[in-house]
């Protein structure tokens, strides 16, 4: 995450560019979220915690200071955000506990690996690991029970805008999956330019992920607006 | 060196594999549990949906039974009147010109006589409608005036047999089996040319058993193909919940057996 900063050349703008749509989408929630109904209202409040914690990293990356103890509180904030919004929408279909005690041992997961304190200056694969596996879990069973004739009808008017948000979690977590894992022995075994490149990729479908979260958001059912 | 750095990338490697296999097995298992939930409210969607016909039926037959109860009702207090009054002054007027105008008074007594016979075709019709006994003494006294009835015409015979303590039932129930077994009487009259109908009524635990045989010829093979009276019975049956069956009897004749739970709730 911490780069050389104001020493411009294309991967650094690509990385800045992937700034770019996570505070469009932040915005945008934030235009729309008193029209939004309660599954997109967690959704929005993961978009603005983004949206803050990216401006926070930004602004210190700018001043060449280690952001990585923000991208533990991001994953842990992030992850909650999601949790709720996949516990909203399979409130009819699972145990309401179920999502929530898997919130509590991811918790509990982002602690551990967060101390001794010195590990907060690292990257945090494992969890992000962790973080990418249960998403994705969630992002495939909200497209079978999308898919499922008997879901409720509720879930079928909002099938576009879950369609939208669920393939940007699926494409961005699934991709950075293998980044996330293999963080540690890449740092060891490729040279540089390779590790910064994977990060290129990595900011390329964080894009994408934002951009599916954009048109999400535009494409809301507009008839179910409170 | 090398070589150890592509021991380390090939030992990362291999929990990856069971990365992916967790996300299988997590994906399995949610949707495991969203097919449980939906199939489960699959069912009792289906069950209120059931329930929702089962009240329909019942509010529909309701309505019609008032609807025949209030026909019943007009014809005989206004209808019956009318008649009655028309009836009483033909006879007054008969008297008074019977010694005058033989032609006229023969002409009378024929309208007086057609009068009398559109009041007692007035009479069984608002009886069959709405029998005035059923609601007073109940369906097995109501079964038994009409067994007694038919009885006397020396045609056919009806049995009726019930134990000495039957007791009455809620009101839709002795109103529904009562045109059951009007419309299989009437069904045994028209098309079994049977001489003997038994009619068996129990009550056993909460339940009432009714067992309905004659000795006519039976049920035709083309039974499948439902008439108007075959489906009124088995609407009625439905609403009242009661599980039926209707089959030819191995000694001939037809044979149904009723079961009803008779401490069910009614509309």
């Amino acid at each position: 995450m911490e780069t050389s900063a104001h020493n411009f050349n294309l991967p650094k703008l690509i990385i800045i560019f992937s700034f770019l749509p996570v505070f469009l989408s932040a915005t945008y929630a934030l235009i729309v979220y008193r029209r939004l109904e309660k599954k997109l209202k967690l959704f929005s409040i993961f978009l603005f915690v983004s949206g803050i914690m990216q401006l926070i990293s930004g602004i210190m990356w700018w001043n060449k200071v280690n952001n990585m103890p923000l991208l533990h509180l991001y994953v842990a904030g992030g992850f909650i955000c999601i949790l709720l919004f996949y516990r909203e929408i399979f409130r009819d279909v699972l145990h309401h506990n179920v999502l929530l005690v898997i919130g509590a041992i991811f918790l509990l997961f982002t602690l551990y690996n967060a101390f001794p304190l010195e590990l907060l200056f690292r990257f945090n694969s494992k969890v992000l690991t962790a973080e990418s596996v249960l998403i994705i879990i969630f992002s495939l069973s909200t497209f079978m029970l999308l898919l499922n004739a008997e879901s409720n009808e509720v879930l079928i008017t909002e099938r576009k805008t879950l369609n939208w948000i669920n393939s940007g979690f699926f494409i961005y977590y699934s991709s950075s999956l293998l980044i996330f894992y293999f963080s540690d022995v890449m740092a060891r075994v490729f040279p540089v330019y390779l590790n910064q490149n994977t990060w290129i990729l990595h900011s390329f479908f964080s894009i994408i992920m934002y951009s599916c979260f954009i048109i999400a958001l535009w494409k809301r059912p507009k008839s179910l607006i409170s | 060196m090398e070589k150890t750095e592509e021991l380390n990338f090939l030992s990362a490697l291999w929990p990856f594999i069971g990365i992916i296999f967790l996300i299988v097995l997590g994906v399995l298992l949610l949707n495991q549990q969203f097919n449980k939930k939906l199939y489960a409210q699959k069912l009792e969607k289906e069950k209120l949906k059931a329930q929702h016909q089962f009240e329909l039926l019942q509010s529909s037959i309701a309505v019609q039974e008032e609807e025949r109860k209030r026909i019943a009702r007009d014809l005989h207090d206004e209808l019956g009147a009318a008649l009655s009054m028309t009836r009483m002054h033909l006879m007054q007027i008969e008297q008074q010109n019977a010694k005058q105008d033989t032609e006229l008074a023969t002409r009378l007594q024929s309208v007086r006589s057609m009068t009398e016979k559109a009041l007692a075709s007035m009479r069984r019709i608002s009886h069959e409608l709405m029998p005035p006994q059923l609601e007073s003494f109940g369906l097995l006294q109501t079964l038994e005036t009409i067994a007694t009835d038919l009885n006397r015409l020396d045609q056919l015979h009806i049995e009726i047999v019930a134990p000495g303590n039957f007791n009455r039932l809620p009101m839709p129930i002795e109103l529904g089996l009562y045109r059951v077994c009007m419309e299989l009487i009437n069904n045994t009259i028209r098309h079994a040319q049977a001489d003997y109908i038994s009619i068996r009524l129990q009550q056993q635990h909460g339940r009432l058993l009714l067992d309905y045989r004659d000795n006519g010829k039976g049920l035709p093979e083309s039974f499948t193909k439902k008439g108007i009276g075959q489906r009124s019975i088995e609407t009625r049956m439905h609403s009242l919940g009661a599980s039926f069956e209707m089959k030819n009897h191995k000694d001939g004749g037809m044979h149904m057996s009723v079961e009803i739970k008779t401490e069910a709730s009614y509309i």
